[in-house]
């Protein structure tokens, strides 16, 4: 999953990032508006935190600018809470709206619900077949058993099912799993995509050749 | 709409009284010039007749004796010859109104005209004079050679004349002053419009909406002046209280983005795997510091957006009772953990107000009532109605509130017990009474130390 984060003050940028990336996500962070704006256009992101107050360019003209070309979620982040405000954020096209000073689990919990309402899940937890996948957990169970898995290799496999029925391409799957910084090499994919067949059968992930992979449903 | 005291009916009321006096002094006037008009041309009748009459009488000239006899009274032979020309006889008779009589210091005339009343008494001794007998006027001489010479007409045609001229005055002189008094009642009209046009305004803005201005088409005139000035005030108030609504927000943001960064990085620090005991204990430290501060911060911004005014209430017709039932059963683990009874005495009050508002009073003051209550209390909580208000009572059995610190205790961050709050803003009395206050109610606070602490608060039904 990788996100964008646009927050001008440095220091709730960086921990926020940081908490991010710890929750498994790629994150990629932006300074101000405008720098928000042009990597929200230019990227396919899984969901988008937005601050309210932006140099250059506020996060309602971020977001209004955005919803002309792209339907990707948007929690947003303000240090005003009063009703207006909110109704305000929710009708611009935000899907949800967070008060400064909040509590990394919500912000956690937030954005798993609108990435999940954005690849149409209803349901927290994601169940193909004998698999149990928890991303609030971040825990995987086939048939009962706990299978240990890294924080890519989750990643990689919790994209796969949020899309399952779907082919994902390779290129896909790296915008959506490094973010700008990562210096990814070629093969990483292919040993994450093997480590998981290890570990969960080999006819889970199918290879699509000359496509990409695919988790039937 | 009539009220005793204002400015128009006071305008309306001296407007009619000197209307009333002028034209009373007018119409007075005019009926004396008249009426002395009238008496003069009268008496100067009278006294033409009464010279001719003294004329005749003086010169005894010789007339025939047909006209003798004619002119001569029944009754007692005359001392003197009272002769009269063609003329002097025309002057008086029945088609005239004239009458005479002539006196010889007798109690009865020795001469009188035909058509003199019956009744004529003898003027009393007087040079020359006028007298009024009833209806009639009548003019005498005490003149050489008889001794009293009087001439008489009946002037009730004359005073009738003057009846009718006094009725016609007065009506004439009653329309002008209705029309007066309707045209004044206009002219005041016209000139308070503006007044109630200013009054409403002003009532408006008052009551909170801002943007209201009076429209000033008259700039030049008193109240055009006026209504600028107090617009010019308008807008000074709404941009102070604009400003304040910035300022609130803009606080808002400085104040929260801080703590934002605190909480965040000491989450990430109580998360962290390298993180030893000691490094926990830095972070748990510092983020209740974090999250204090940021009930703090709500509860502030809170309480300046209720003074500016800001804060929006919905007035719904809701019943105090429920919401007091509701809150009691959200607080009662509260209370079982320290052993404290609640005892609810809960009858309808319907009052008008924002329900949610309400209830955040009643979590207010039932979570204080625990707060300050001692282990193994008792709170009770009553509402009920009450002279057409809707009136709760939360009570509570702990140590008290002295009484020199009973009237601060709405102050903001006041504290009757410093040592045991640790986990409170000291802002929850301040916000209860300012969303008491907000939907017009009132809020008071009365304690017996070591008895019970009782707040009341009591909202318009």
């Amino acid at each position: 999953m990788r996100l964008l984060l646009v927050e001008d003050e440095p220091d709730l940028l960086s921990g926020l990032a940081r908490a991010l990336r710890k929750a498994g996500y790629a994150v990629d962070t932006a300074g101000d508006g405008e720098e928000g704006l042009f990597k929200a256009t230019s990227t396919d992101y899984d969901a988008i935190v937005l601050d309210v107050m932006l140099p250059k360019c506020d996060g309602w003209a971020v977001l209004t600018k955005l919803r002309e070309t792209k339907s990707t979620p948007v929690l947003m982040l303000t240090a005003r809470d009063r009703s207006a405000d909110r109704v305000r954020g929710l009708d611009s096209g935000a899907d949800d709206y967070l008060v400064k000073p909040f509590d990394v689990p919500e912000l956690l919990a937030r954005l798993r619900a609108i990435i999940r309402r954005a690849a149409q899940q209803a349901c927290s937890v994601i169940e193909i077949g004998a698999m149990r996948i928890d991303p609030a957990a971040r825990s995987v169970t086939l048939a009962g058993a706990a299978v240990t898995l890294t924080a890519r290799e989750f990643v990689v496999l919790e994209y796969l099912a949020l899309h399952r029925g779907e082919v994902v391409t390779r290129t896909d799957l790296y915008e959506h799993l490094f973010d700008e910084n990562e210096a990814t090499l070629s093969n990483i994919l292919d040993v994450h995509i093997f480590n998981l067949r290890k570990k969960l059968g080999h006819e889970f992930i199918v290879t699509r050749r000359g496509h990409g992979y695919s988790i039937e449903g | 709409m009539f009220f005793p005291r204002s400015i128009r009916w006071r305008l309306q009321l001296w407007y009619g009284a000197l209307l009333v006096a002028a034209l009373g002094g007018f119409g007075f006037t005019a009926f004396h010039l008249e009426k002395a008009r009238q008496f003069r041309r009268i008496d100067a009748g009278l006294q033409e007749r009464l010279s001719a009459l003294v004329v005749a009488l003086r010169t005894g000239t010789r007339q025939s004796p047909a006209a003798e006899r004619r002119e001569r009274p029944p009754g007692p032979a005359p001392l003197t010859t009272l002769r009269l020309t063609p003329e002097q006889t025309a002057m008086f008779g029945e088609g005239t109104g004239y009458y005479f009589a002539v006196w010889m210091r007798e109690k009865d005339p020795i001469r009188r005209s035909e058509n003199a009343p019956a009744e004529l008494p003898r003027p009393a001794d007087q040079k020359s004079a006028v007298r009024m007998r009833g209806a009639l006027r009548e003019s005498f001489l005490f003149a050489a050679p008889v001794d009293c010479v009087l001439v008489g007409r009946s002037i009730a045609a004359e005073q009738a004349d003057l009846r009718t001229l006094a009725a016609a005055l007065a009506g004439v002189g009653g329309a002008v002053l209705a029309a007066g008094l309707i045209g004044g009642g206009w002219l005041v009209t016209r000139a308070i419009r503006p007044i109630d046009e200013i009054s409403t305004t002003a009532a408006k803005v008052a009551a909170g909406v801002l943007a209201q201005r009076i429209n000033t088409t008259e700039t030049d005139s008193e109240l055009g002046r006026l209504a600028s000035v107090l617009n010019s005030t308008f807008a000074r108030l709404d941009a102070a209280f604009a400003q304040q609504a910035h300022f609130t927000a803009d606080a808002a943001h400085e104040l929260r983005t801080p703590v934002a960064v605190l909480l965040t990085h000491t989450q990430n620090g109580l998360a962290s795997e390298c993180a030893n005991e000691e490094h926990r204990e830095a972070f748990e430290a510092s983020q209740r510091a974090g999250q204090r501060m940021r009930r703090l911060i709500d509860s502030l911004l809170e309480l300046a957006r209720f003074e500016a005014g800001q804060e929006p209430l919905r007035r719904d017709t809701c019943d105090l009772a429920k919401i007091a039932g509701d809150n009691v059963v959200l607080v009662r683990p509260l209370a079982d953990a320290r052993g404290i009874q609640i005892h609810a005495e809960l009858s309808p009050a319907p009052c008008h107000g924002d329900p949610e508002r309400l209830a955040q009073v009643l979590t207010n003051l039932l979570s204080n009532a625990i707060e300050y209550n001692q282990t193994g209390g008792a709170i009770r909580i009553v509402t009920e109605r009450a002279n057409g208000t809707a009136k709760l009572t939360v009570s509570n059995s702990g140590p008290g509130i002295p009484a020199a610190d009973l009237p601060r205790v709405f102050e903001r961050f006041h504290r009757a017990d410093r040592a045991r709050t640790a986990g409170h803003s000291g802002l929850g009395l301040a916000i209860t009474q300012a969303i008491v206050q907000a939907h017009g109610g009132s809020i008071e606070a009365r304690s017996e130390p070591g008895v019970q602490t009782t707040f009341t608060v009591a909202l318009p039904a």
